[in-house]
């Protein structure tokens, strides 16, 4: 996909969003009530700034004179790989810290990436990861008392 | 001596051991925060509100402010040792900083980089001292149609001045007055852009977008490029400290103009990056023939300009967030939202009501700055070490964290989601030229503005005549029009000599 193409396509999304945004400003009233602006009275002019720049945008792209090179792909070769491991498991953490919180599943998301994407050693894998979660779990829930996600199961694990 | 007075009392406050301590820490920390990639002041500041909730908040003030002194400091680490700029300001320091690395001169590199960012804070707290008290006292002033001009004027500026593509720029600022106007309508109470969905209603946390567009998106970013860090090592010696001295008195020049156009341009909203790119060009052009050639191979001077103006506009950044309430970088607006957590008023108020709470900043950022300068050059190898450690460690860890900063906000775990979400985001904007700084401080500004609009308009009982009256309103928005419409002036201008050009050929 070349950056042109990404480009408009964002462009376009964010057109949707705007025309979202602003059918539901309407259904508020983007005019005036009875002794001011309605509630949907400035989100309704953004709507306006959002789609109007959106449509520039594209006609920028489509003539080549946006400030991006629009030849260019837009994620170069090789570059969409390190993302998604990056994305995938960070992703897969959040979903974790919905059933065992965020301790546990942080430790078992660094044990994983740093032992199968990092690549390192065991020894290296256990001091990095096991440590450092237990000692933010004793500063946030012990010393600020601020509680972090337990999820489900995360509350009856760490009881310490 | 009505400022000293107030100065010496904010002394008092800032030096309790307490806010001593609190200073130390937020400096290591923002030291630490400026030399990772992937977290800047504005993240390290987000990530960190949350403890600032069991502080009192001058402490807290104390503490999110000396990150970004600390990070500021630490950016040119960075810059200088591994030629990546961690911040958009810091690119001009690498076109002297690295090559003078390279030659083997990092450590009197660092050390210059390090005293230029003591002068720009200097020049930036005076600055801070004795203007904000005139500006506050004057926009105590204001009413809502002049906030609303202050508002406009700084959008504008961001739209007009800053960025390579103004009109995403504007489209940027007007998403992030969107996502600000998303939950309860505090005017009229009314359920806005939730369509029925319950996560919607809590509207969305300006600190999770931060980490999200400028942490998460920055880690994005770096990994897809496939970063090496292999930096320069460095060894401080104290025969670089006396060179850098010596240095010093030769450019004193250099850097006084360095830290004024900081200063100057920092107190508009987005400056610090072409201040630092004018006040390298500046001391090129100032230069004689035999150094202007040295220029990008090393030069010292070539570090003190940038860095100088950095510091200063960074500084000076914080003049309209203390005194107007409108912050002039997206770290300021990061301490702005502390600020309103903290249950804090923020605009002119503040210097008649909690005079201790701003007081104490302006001294803590005197001597903040002081400490950072030794910390810094004290320790400077040491925190070059911390980005050695393997990426495929720190990457995950940072992750860790920013889970951690955006959940405590609102302790609630739909913030961890819209942080990703925010991620990706931030990569995608990046990349196509969008400017996040403008989207994060409508964000942070969304009620405010829509709210001072709204009660002007109820004040003219809808006549838009109120936005133009004099003596103060009607210059400020006369002046945002003329900024903000500046880039569609010069494209017509230049079209204009264009066709001249072709007609005087023809």
């Amino acid at each position: 996909m070349t950056t042109k193409t990404a480009d408009i396509i964002v462009a376009a999304a964010i057109i949707c969003l705007g025309l979202l945004v602003g059918v539901d400003s309407l259904r508020l009233g983007a005019g005036w009530g009875l002794e001011g602006p309605q509630a949907g009275f400035f989100p309704f002019i953004m709507v306006i700034l959002v789609v109007g720049g959106c449509l520039m945008i594209i006609r920028q792209a489509v003539k080549g004179t946006s400030s991006v090179k629009g030849s260019k792909p837009f994620v170069p070769k090789g570059g969409l790989k390190p993302v998604l491991t990056v994305l995938v498991p960070a992703c897969g953490m959040v979903l974790l810290t919905e059933v065992v919180g965020l301790y546990i599943a942080a430790m078992i998301y660094l044990v994983t990436y740093i032992r199968f994407v990092g690549g390192f050693r065991w020894r290296t894998v256990l001091l990095a990861s096991v440590p450092i979660p237990l000692i933010f779990y004793w500063v946030f829930e012990k010393m600020f008392l601020i509680p972090m996600p337990m999820g489900m199961y995360g509350g009856q694990i760490l009881r310490f | 001596m009505d400022i000293l007075s107030h100065l010496m009392m904010g002394l008092q406050v800032a030096a309790q051991p307490y806010n001593l301590l609190v200073a130390f820490v937020g400096m290591t920390l923002g030291v630490i925060v400026g030399v990772l990639p992937g977290l800047g002041g504005a993240n390290g500041c987000a990530i960190l509100i949350p403890i600032t909730f069991v502080m009192p908040p001058v402490a807290a003030v104390i503490l999110l402010s000396s990150i970004y002194w600390g990070s500021l400091y630490g950016g040119c680490i960075c810059s200088i040792l591994f030629n990546i700029p961690g911040e958009p300001w810091a690119v001009a320091t690498t076109f002297d900083g690295y090559p003078m690395a390279k030659k083997g001169q990092a450590g009197r590199a660092l050390t210059a980089a390090f005293f230029a960012h003591f002068c720009g804070a200097i020049l930036g707290t005076i600055c801070l001292t004795f203007f904000s008290p005139f500006l506050a006292a004057f926009a105590l002033r204001f009413g809502p149609p002049e906030v609303f001009g202050v508002m406009l004027l700084t959008f504008s500026a961001f739209v007009g001045l800053v960025g390579k593509s103004p009109i995403k720029t504007l489209v940027a600022t007007a998403l992030g007055f969107i996502m600000a106007a998303v939950g309860i309508d505090i005017v009229s109470g009314e359920l806005r852009m939730t369509f029925g969905l319950t996560p919607l209603m809590g509207g969305f946390n300006f600190i999770v977008a931060v980490i999200g567009l400028f942490g998460i998106g920055e880690i994005f970013l770096t990994v897809e490029e496939g970063l090496k860090l292999e930096g320069v090592k460095v060894r401080m010696r104290w025969s670089d400290i006396t060179s850098t001295l010596k240095d010093m008195r030769r450019y004193w020049k250099t850097l006084l103009l360095g830290s004024f156009v900081g200063v100057w341009m920092g107190f508009k909203p987005g400056g610090a990056t072409p201040a630092s790119f004018m006040a390298y060009g500046f001391a090129k052009e100032s230069m004689k023939a035999e150094d202007k050639e040295q220029f990008g191979q090393g030069h010292v001077a070539g570090i003190f300009a940038p860095e100088s103006a950095a510091h200063g506009a960074g500084t000076s950044a914080m003049i309209p967030m203390i005194t107007l309430g409108i912050p002039g970088s997206p770290t300021a607006a990061v301490i702005l939202g502390g600020l309103m957590i903290w249950g804090l008023q923020p605009g002119p108020m503040l210097f008649v009501d909690k005079p201790d709470f701003v007081w104490g900043l302006i001294a803590s950022t005197w001597y903040g700055n002081i400490i950072g300068l030794f910390i810094v050059l004290a320790f400077a190898p040491a925190f070059a070490a911390v980005l050695r450690a393997p990426f495929g460690i720190l990457m995950p860890l940072l992750i860790f964290i920013c889970s951690i900063g955006a959940y405590a906000v609102n302790n609630r775990m739909i913030d961890i989601w819209y942080m990703m979400i925010f991620g990706v985001i931030g990569w995608l904007f990046k990349k196509l030229d969008y400017n996040m700084a403008p989207m994060l401080l409508a964000l942070v500004l969304g009620d405010m503005a829509e709210s001072a609009m709204r009660q002007s308009l109820i004040m003219s009982q809808g006549s838009l005549l109120i936005f133009v009256q004099p003596p103060i309103a009607l210059p400020l928005v006369v002046a945002a029009l003329f900024i903000g419409c500046w880039p569609a002036i010069t494209s017509v201008r230049d079209r204009i000599r264009m066709r001249r050009l072709k007609e005087g050929k023809a």
